[in-house]
């Protein structure tokens, strides 16, 4: 392996901080060990790539696309649209949780037109 | 209006879904109240006086703490309505454009056991004064409805409907916000609930323009719409 240059330094750098991120989130629990494994083998991938950008080009040359850089690019686009998606179905998770919530607060505090608290009865409840 | 029994009027709850209505709220909730004695408002996290103003007019005040959208509104007043043992629960719109008159209407074929849904239809009435802009998009939620819903409606985000107790246990709307019109058709046509439209007739005011749906807010609805299809 020849001296790297100041990118690769700089980009080994970042990934070298985000896999102790990784690695941390999933030692405290922050992460699942599915996530954490996840993200820690894309940092690896990353770094390899990066180390040895000559690898890329030839996987890429085998599925018939000329450059690594197109090839790393391709797979980029498409881990940020998983990661994307991901994330908008998690979210939509936490506001269907959100919204339980705060029906279930405004069912157990709703008043009725005394301004005196109107919880449903049990028997009502049992109805429903 | 056509006359129903004490018995009806009072195991009617009529649940009005209230974001930032002060305006129009205290008027639409003495109106309904004269004729219906169980006026549950639910305040969707409003930041004007729409709670006090319900807290001070309606028979019940739900108050969402942070603002959930049209359909978890209507939602949670279904859920209350139920608990308090209402046979049956209408949903009517708190900006004025809905009529008192029309409730009966659509009681009357759940009354009368033809269907447990009955669905208000704006097209099937008198339309006065309705928008050509909104006209083109309603008319254009009609036609998806009848794609990609498979149900043929003549009018498909009417906020006006009546449930019998029994469908309103079977309905749970999981679209949070204005997509909830299309999520309910879809949930009568699963749970094969009998409906039918009846003819309702829209007050269009420059308050209730302002307040309903824009041609870009009809493209989000579709987005959460389609993707609340595909994945829930």
């Amino acid at each position: 392996m020849g001296s790297l240059t100041l990118f690769q330094i700089i980009v080994l750098a970042i990934l070298g901080i985000l896999f102790l991120g990784i690695v941390v989130a999933g030692l405290r629990g922050w992460s699942t060990r599915r996530e954490s494994f996840l993200w820690g083998f894309v940092c690896f991938v990353a770094a390899i790539a990066t180390l040895r950008p000559k690898w890329t080009t030839e996987i890429a040359n085998q599925l018939a696309i000329d450059r690594g850089a197109d090839l790393v690019t391709y797979i980029a686009v498409i881990m940020m649209m998983i990661g994307f998606w991901m994330t908008y179905m998690r979210l939509r998770h936490l506001r269907r949780e959100l919204t339980s919530l705060v029906r279930h607060i405004a069912i157990l505090e709703a008043h009725d037109a005394s301004g005196q608290k109107s919880i449903p009865k049990e028997s009502d409840a049992e109805r429903a | 209006m056509a006359s129903l029994s004490s018995a009806v009027r009072d195991a009617t709850f009529v649940v009005v879904p209230a974001y930032n209505e002060g305006p129009a709220l205290e008027s639409v909730i003495h109106e309904v109240r004269a004729a219906f004695p169980n006026v549950v408002v639910v305040d969707d996290g409003s930041n004007d006086d729409t709670g006090a103003i319900s807290r001070r007019c309606a028979t019940y005040t739900l108050r969402h703490m942070i603002n959930r959208g049209q359909g978890a509104a209507i939602q949670t007043g279904l859920e209350f309505a139920l608990l308090r043992g209402a046979e049956y629960v209408v949903t009517f719109d708190a900006d004025g454009q809905h009529r008192v008159e029309d409730i009966p209407r659509l009681l009357c074929p759940i009354l009368n056991d033809e269907c447990e849904i009955t669905i208000g239809s704006r097209f099937l009435g008198e339309v006065t004064d309705l928008p050509a802009s909104r006209r083109l998009v309603l008319r254009a939620a009609v036609l998806f409805t009848r794609v990609v819903n498979g149900v043929k409606l003549t009018d498909a985000h009417n906020g006006l409907r009546a449930f019998s107790r029994q469908a309103a246990q079977k309905i749970r709307i999981r679209q949070d916000r204005m997509a909830h019109a299309s999520e309910i058709i879809d949930l009568i046509k699963n749970t094969g609930l009998p409906f039918r439209e009846v003819p309702v007739r829209i007050r269009y005011t420059e308050y209730s323009l302002k307040k309903g749906q824009s041609a870009k807010g009809a493209f989000r609805i579709v987005f959460h719409y389609l993707v609340g299809r595909m994945v829930d």
